[in-house]
C-alpha cells in the first residue's frame, strides 16, 4: 500500500511537471533577443569584419588627420582582425583577434616589422596580456599562458582554463584583459545579449591573481566593456562600456566610467548612460545606486581601447590625458565614431572634455568607412600604436613638430 | 557552414569525376586556377546540381571571403572544404570570391508548389528576411544570397541554424529562427529556391 501510494504520487508528480513543461516552456536563451517591435523594419546589421590581409598599398594613410605636429605612419600590416595589443618585456607585440581565432606576434627590427601566428583555431582569442615574461591569452573557453615566449617562440602553453571558470556564452564575452598595478589580471564578462537580465556570472568586471585564484567582482551592471586602464596618479580603473542597441540613433550613448570603490554598480540592464531608464527591462527607480559615467562617448560609437598617456614625446598638454579608440557604429542610420579621441578630466572624473585626435577613417559625406581603430599601446619612446581591426594594420602616431 | 560529414563521400567522388571548364558560362572572365576544383561540386558556373551542395554563384564577395578564410582556419565548413582550402593564400581567396560573386545565380529548383511558395513568401515578409538579405534576397556583405539557392541546402541550413546556432558574435539569425517549426522552414526554403 505504502509503495503504491508513493508510486502513484510519483506518477502524478511526473504528469504534472510534464504538463507544466508543456504549458510553460522554459524561457528562451539570453541571446534570443531580436529587435524590439519598433525597430523591426530597420535594415541595420553589424558591419562585416574583414578576415583577409590588406596589402599596405590598399591602406589610404593620407586620409588620416592628426593635430599639428603629429605624424601617422603605417607600422605593421598582415594581421587580419588584429585588435588588442600587449607588449612583451623585450619589445615583441602580441595581438589578439576575434572571429579569425589567431594571436599574432609582431617583431620589430627597427626599419620593418614581421608578423607570425603564435596560436590559431581558438574561439575569439581577443584577450592578450603580458607579465613576468609570460604571455596570457584569453579566448571564450580557454586561458593559455606562454612562459618565456619572447626567447622561446615554440614554447608549449600552460592551460589555465580550469582556474578561471569562464562561463559558456560567447555573445559579448570576447575579452579585453590587462594586468593592473596590483599585478592582478582584470577580465570583463559582458552581458550575453543586447538587453536582458543577465545571469549572475555576466555583466561584470572581475580580477584574478595571475594564476587564476582569488577571483573578485570589482564592477557590476557593466554591459560590454572591452577597454580599460589605470589612472597614473590615483591607480583607479577607468573603463569604457558599449551602450545597448535598438533604441534609435540617439543612444543610449557609450560610457567612460571610473571605479572609485570595488563592487560599484554601473546600471545595466536598468539604467544607461547619464540616467536613461531601459524601456524593455524595467524596475522601480532604475538608476538608484548607479554610478554615473565620467563622460558620454557618443551613440553606438563602440568605445574600445583606452590609454592614459604617460609618455614624454607628446606635448605637455597630453600628459595624463586619456586616449580612447572608437571603432564606430553599426546600429545607427548615420555612422558615428571611427576615430581616436582624447578625454581630459580631473582625477575625480569631473569636467571631462572630449576632443577628436585621429580622424579620417570615415567619410560623413557618403557615410562610408575604410578603417576601424580599436586599441592603443604606448611605446617606450612615447609614440602611440593604434590597431585597425578592419585592415589588420597597426599605425604609429608620433610627435615631431616644434615646441611642446 | 552546415555541411555535414555525411556529404563528404559524395562530394569527394564528384571531385574526381568532374573537371572544370576554363570559363564558366556567363562568366565575364576566365576562372582563376584555384577555382577549378570548386566546379566539381558547386557546378561549372557556380550553380550546384548536387544534392546538399550549395550554389556559390552570385554570393556576396565578403560572404565568400569570410567563409573561405574561416574554413581554411578550420573554424567552419566540412572536412572536404577544409582539406581543399588548406594552404590557400588570402590573395587567392580574394580572387575566388571576386570570381564567384560575379557569376550569375541560376535557380535549379524542382516543381513549383504554388501554395507552399506563397506561404514561404508571406513567412519571409513576416520574419523580415529581406532587411538583411535584401528585398530580392540577393544578400549583401557578410549576409548570403538566398534567392535561387538549392532548396535542399536551404532547408538543411535553416534547420541547422535553428537547432545548433553557430556561435559567432551576431545572434540575429539564431534569434530569428528560434522555435520556427519545420514546416515553416520548408516553405521558406521552397520560396527562396524558386526566386530568380
Amino acid at each position: 500500500m505504502q509503495t503504491f501510494r508513493i508510486a502513484a504520487a510519483a506518477t502524478l508528480a511526473a504528469t504534472v511537471s510534464f504538463a507544466f513543461a508543456q504549458d510553460k516552456p522554459k524561457p528562451p536563451p539570453a541571446w534570443h533577443q531580436g529587435k524590439p517591435p519598433a525597430m523591426l523594419d530597420s535594415k541595420l546589421a553589424p558591419l562585416a569584419g574583414k578576415l583577409t590581409e590588406t596589402p599596405a598599398a590598399e591602406i589610404p594613410l593620407d586620409k588620416l588627420k592628426v593635430p599639428k605636429g603629429f605624424k601617422v605612419e603605417l607600422w605593421a600590416t598582415g594581421l587580419p582582425g588584429g585588435r588588442a595589443m600587449a607588449r612583451g618585456d623585450q619589445g615583441k607585440i602580441y595581438v589578439g583577434t576575434r572571429g579569425l581565432g589567431r594571436v599574432y606576434e609582431v617583431s620589430d627590427s627597427g626599419d620593418k616589422r614581421s608578423v607570425r601566428v603564435v596560436v590559431d583555431k581558438l574561439v575569439q582569442p581577443a584577450g592578450v596580456a603580458f607579465q613576468g615574461g609570460s604571455l596570457y591569452v584569453m579566448a571564450i573557453d580557454k586561458v593559455l599562458r606562454y612562459d618565456g615566449i619572447e626567447d622561446k617562440p615554440d614554447v608549449a602553453p600552460v592551460d589555465m582554463t580550469e582556474k578561471f571558470a569562464l562561463p559558456p556564452e560567447q555573445h559579448h564575452n570576447w575579452k579585453y584583459i590587462a594586468f593592473g598595478p596590483d599585478k592582478k589580471l582584470y577580465v570583463p564578462f559582458g552581458a550575453p545579449c543586447n538587453i536582458c537580465e543577465p545571469p549572475p556570472e555576466y555583466a561584470q568586471i572581475r580580477r584574478y591573481n595571475a594564476d587564476g585564484s582569488g577571483m573578485e567582482v570589482i564592477a557590476k551592471g557593466v554591459r560590454n566593456s572591452v577597454g580599460f586602464d589605470w589612472h597614473p596618479k590615483t591607480g583607479q580603473l577607468w573603463f569604457t562600456d558599449h551602450g545597448r542597441d535598438w533604441m534609435g540613433d540617439a543612444g543610449p550613448e557609450d560610457e567612460l566610467n571610473r571605479i572609485s570603490k570595488a563592487g560599484q554598480n554601473f546600471g545595466y540592464p536598468y539604467c544607461h548612460a547619464n540616467g536613461v531608464a531601459d524601456p524593455d527591462v524595467k524596475k522601480d527607480k532604475p538608476c538608484d545606486g548607479v554610478t554615473k559615467p565620467v563622460a558620454l562617448m557618443g551613440p553606438h560609437a563602440a568605445v574600445m581601447g583606452v590609454k592614459f598617456y604617460t609618455g614624454t614625446m607628446f606635448p605637455k598638454a597630453y600628459q595624463g590625458t586619456m586616449f580612447i579608440a572608437r571603432k564606430g557604429s553599426w546600429n545607427r542610420t548615420k555612422k558615428f565614431g571611427y576615430d581616436v579621441v582624447t578625454v581630459k578630466s580631473g582625477a575625480d572624473g569631473k569636467n571631462a572634455k572630449l576632443t577628436p585626435f585621429l580622424t579620417g577613417f570615415m567619410d560623413p559625406k557618403d557615410d562610408s568607412f575604410w578603417g576601424r581603430p580599436a586599441y592603443l599601446l604606448q611605446m617606450p619612446d612615447g609614440a602611440l600604436l593604434v590597431s585597425d581591426e578592419q585592415n589588420g594594420a597597426i599605425y604609429r602616431v608620433s610627435y615631431a613638430g616644434g615646441k611642446k | 557552414m552546415a555541411h555535414r560529414t555525411g556529404r563528404w563521400a559524395a562530394a569527394l567522388t564528384a571531385l574526381f569525376l568532374c573537371t572544370a571548364e576554363a570559363q564558366a558560362p556567363g562568366a565575364s572572365r576566365a576562372a582563376p586556377e584555384r577555382a577549378k576544383p570548386c566546379a566539381a561540386c558547386h557546378g561549372a558556373d557556380g550553380n550546384s546540381v548536387l544534392p546538399g551542395i550549395p550554389s556559390i554563384a552570385g554570393q556576396p564577395k565578403v560572404f565568400i571571403e569570410n567563409l573561405l578564410v574561416l574554413t581554411r582556419e578550420g573554424l567552419r565548413g566540412s572536412p572536404t572544404m577544409q582539406t581543399l582550402m588548406h594552404g590557400v593564400k588570402d590573395a587567392e581567396i580574394r580572387e575566388l570570391a571576386a570570381y564567384f560573386s560575379a557569376l550569375p545565380a541560376r535557380s535549379t529548383p524542382g516543381p513549383l508548389d504554388k501554395p507552399m511558395f506563397e506561404r514561404g513568401r508571406a513567412l519571409a515578409a513576416k520574419m523580415h528576411c529581406g532587411n538583411c538579405h535584401r528585398p530580392d534576397y540577393a544578400g549583401q556583405a557578410q549576409m548570403p544570397r538566398l534567392a535561387a539557392q538549392r532548396e535542399d541546402f536551404l532547408n538543411d541550413i535553416l534547420r541547422s541554424y535553428r537547432d545548433s546556432p553557430p556561435p559567432g558574435s551576431d545572434t540575429m539569425m539564431a534569434s530569428v529562427l528560434y522555435r520556427v517549426p519545420d514546416a515553416d522552414l520548408r516553405a521558406l526554403a521552397h520560396y527562396m529556391a524558386h526566386l530568380k
